[in-house]
């Protein structure tokens, strides 16, 4: 202060008013930039292309006779813990006129299991 | 008026604080639109969104009589005209452009498989540009079922997974 | 000096101004801050993507019969694709009716119509929805015109296109010279056509429109100055064994018009049959075979199309007789804003 004054109160409180609107500002700004991130974020960690991928290779490997089978499934099971950095398991049995399958993919983030049913 | 000159500081003060408010408004304002660190991400969800969807459908035969699809083909072939077959594809996938922006996409591709020894082996398919390191890139993956084993082309159906690395030039 | 009383009057007046106009320019700056931040950068590519991710991998609801079949009141959710288990492969008839083919039921209102069915979000949204086919560079588009700075998403996918037959007439021809009224008939064979265990390459008459184009018909006779008439056409449902007659059709198109003529209707070279998948709902024929029946007329005796001497045309997988549904690329685009 220009001097030692107990006036020009209403600047000091003035000055309280704008920093404290600053302050809060800056915390919605915050908070706005953050969901900003977990949308987009979300949606890439979220491993939906590799599910529905990984779904549709066990799908095709059925089709592959029998002795070669095991090895496509060894592929499968190898490569996507090695590249991908995640656990696929499956098992299926073939009943009279369907095939069950049941299929797990765990990536460390998300967890997914499946029972389906090729008729 | 007074003439009374003991206020001036005050006046000065005013002005600074003034001054000093207006200076703040302005860097906060600047400031926040250079603050969203979610752009990024949203680049990536695009470019990784774009990249899986042309990789799937690289491996969509066009027609029911078709016994491969074209991403198995190359995979199996692999000579010189399937590397630029690959290229051609990914490309008129990733850059073609209806009403919205140009793109200019650069990628590398490779694929991994399994050898005789449990080691997964790379093996690189075709690329628009050399990766120097500095790009930002995602990956886009889709596995395969080829009649190729690894290196050696043993005629039996094995699973390789197709991985793409793409950036924006 | 202790005395301070010249704040008050001019000092006081325009700091106090200045601080005013500094605080409301900042708080005029806080709105625009946050639809920066929170509008388009972030939410708008997020509500793109969603749309994206609504329209070409999911088929949309009502899933039987399809929403692409119903009145424009029942759809309750767009989507493009065939089937859950087929992504980034989109049906004909979807993609159609999805950019407005006011044919049967009457455009969709932009934008309410689709905000409620493929937007969603209480924030009104404006939109463009559009799709390159690649092949024929033809672009199809729902919405406003884009301005600057919107989200946006961009999938490659493809269309399956419709399956169509090409019969001959020439080929067909009965041996026996002496008849005027000629019977050609077609056999969906519905059973035989869930072979086809892939959707992507499936042809499903309730879902996707089948066509049968007759031509050369006056080659297949044996004097052309001969008058052709199609009399009728019957359509037969084998159930529980039993052929019976479930209705006609009577929305042929004759030698070439763009409008059809219900028969009996004089015919010079050839008849064009386009089965709706609403045609194929209502027969609800599932499993069992669908037999079509042409009936012509000769004003003199001669030899002409007709196979019931020897069997049915069937409307079937074999690529020799009928075009196969193709799957072509195609972009879809959306922009949010």
């Amino acid at each position: 202060m220009a001097r030692l004054n107990d006036d020009a109160q209403w600047i000091v409180l003035m000055g309280f008013l704008v920093s404290f609107s600053f302050f809060f500002l800056a915390l919605v700004i915050n908070q706005s930039t953050v969901v900003g991130q977990t949308t987009a974020e979300s949606v890439i960690e979220f491993p939906k292309n590799d599910i529905r991928d990984v779904r549709s290779v066990i799908h095709q490997s059925l089709n592959v006779a029998s002795p070669v089978f095991n090895d496509v499934e060894s592929d499968i099971k190898i490569i996507s813990m090695n590249r991908k950095s995640s656990v696929v398991n499956y098992s299926f049995f073939s009943a009279a006129n369907a095939t069950y399958i049941q299929i797990h993919y765990n990536n460390g983030v998300t967890e997914y299991n499946e029972n389906w049913t090729i008729v | 008026m007074v003439k009374n000159d003991g206020g001036q500081l005050y006046t000065i003060e005013g002005f600074a604080a003034g001054l000093i408010m207006v200076i703040t408004a302005y860097l906060v304002v600047n400031a926040t639109s250079v603050y969203t660190a979610g752009d990024t991400h949203i680049n990536d969800m695009q470019l990784e969104a774009l990249g899986s969807d042309a990789l799937k459908m690289m491996d969509v035969a066009p027609n029911s009589t078709n016994s491969e699809t074209p991403l198995q083909r190359i995979i199996t072939g692999l000579n010189p005209q399937d590397r630029e077959e690959f290229k051609t594809l990914f490309l008129k996938y990733t850059n073609t452009s209806g009403s919205g922006p140009l793109h200019d996409i650069q990628f590398n591709a490779s694929y991994s498989c399994r050898d005789s020894n449990d080691i997964i082996q790379n093996v690189p398919i075709t690329n628009s540009r050399e990766l120097t390191g500095g790009e930002h890139v995602v990956r886009a993956t889709k596995w395969v079922i080829v009649d190729k084993g690894c290196y050696t082309a043993a005629a039996r159906d094995r699973a390789v997974l197709v991985e793409v690395l793409l950036w924006r030039d | 000096m202790t005395d301070d009383s010249g704040t008050l009057s001019i000092d006081f007046i325009a700091g106090f101004t200045i601080f005013l106009l500094a605080f409301i320019w900042v708080l005029s700056m806080i709105p625009g801050l946050l639809v920066n931040l929170q509008g388009y950068t972030i939410d708008y590519d997020a509500v793109a993507y969603r749309t994206g991710v609504i329209l070409v991998e999911d088929p949309g609801w009502p899933a039987s019969p399809p929403w692409e079949s119903q009145q424009n009141f029942s759809v309750t959710r767009f989507g493009l694709a065939i089937t859950r288990d087929t992504p980034n492969i989109l049906s004909q008839e979807k993609v159609d009716r999805f950019f407005s083919d006011t044919s049967v039921y009457g455009a969709f209102a932009y934008p309410d119509d689709y905000h409620q069915r493929v937007i969603f979000g209480d924030y009104p949204y404006r939109f463009n929805i559009s799709l390159l086919d690649v092949e024929t560079n033809e672009l199809q588009s729902v919405g406003d015109v884009v301005p600057e700075g919107y989200g946006y998403i961009r999938r490659v996918v493809k269309i399956k296109g419709l399956s169509n037959a090409t019969v001959d007439a020439p080929l067909y021809k009965n041996p026996d010279n002496n008849v005027t009224t000629h019977e050609f008939s077609i056999l969906v064979n519905n059973s035989g056509l869930k072979d086809q265990k892939n959707p992507a390459y499936e042809i499903d008459p309730a879902r996707d429109q089948i066509m049968v184009n007759i031509t050369n018909l006056r080659s297949s006779l044996d004097d052309s100055a001969i008058n052709i008439t199609l009399t009728k056409i019957n359509v037969y449902k084998v159930d529980a064994g039993i052929l019976s007659l479930v209705r006609t059709f009577n929305t042929p198109y004759i030698d070439g018009n763009s409008s059809t003529t219900q028969p009996p209707v004089e015919v010079k070279e050839n008849v064009s049959l386009k089965f709706s998948p609403a045609f194929f709902d209502i027969l609800n024929a599932g499993n069992s075979p669908v037999y079509i029946n042409l009936s012509f007329n000769l004003n003199s005796p001669s030899r002409f199309l007709n196979n019931t001497w020897t069997s049915p045309f069937s409307y079937d997988y074999n690529p020799a007789h009928v075009t196969q549904p193709r799957l072509r690329d195609a972009m879809v685009e959306v922009a949010v804003w």
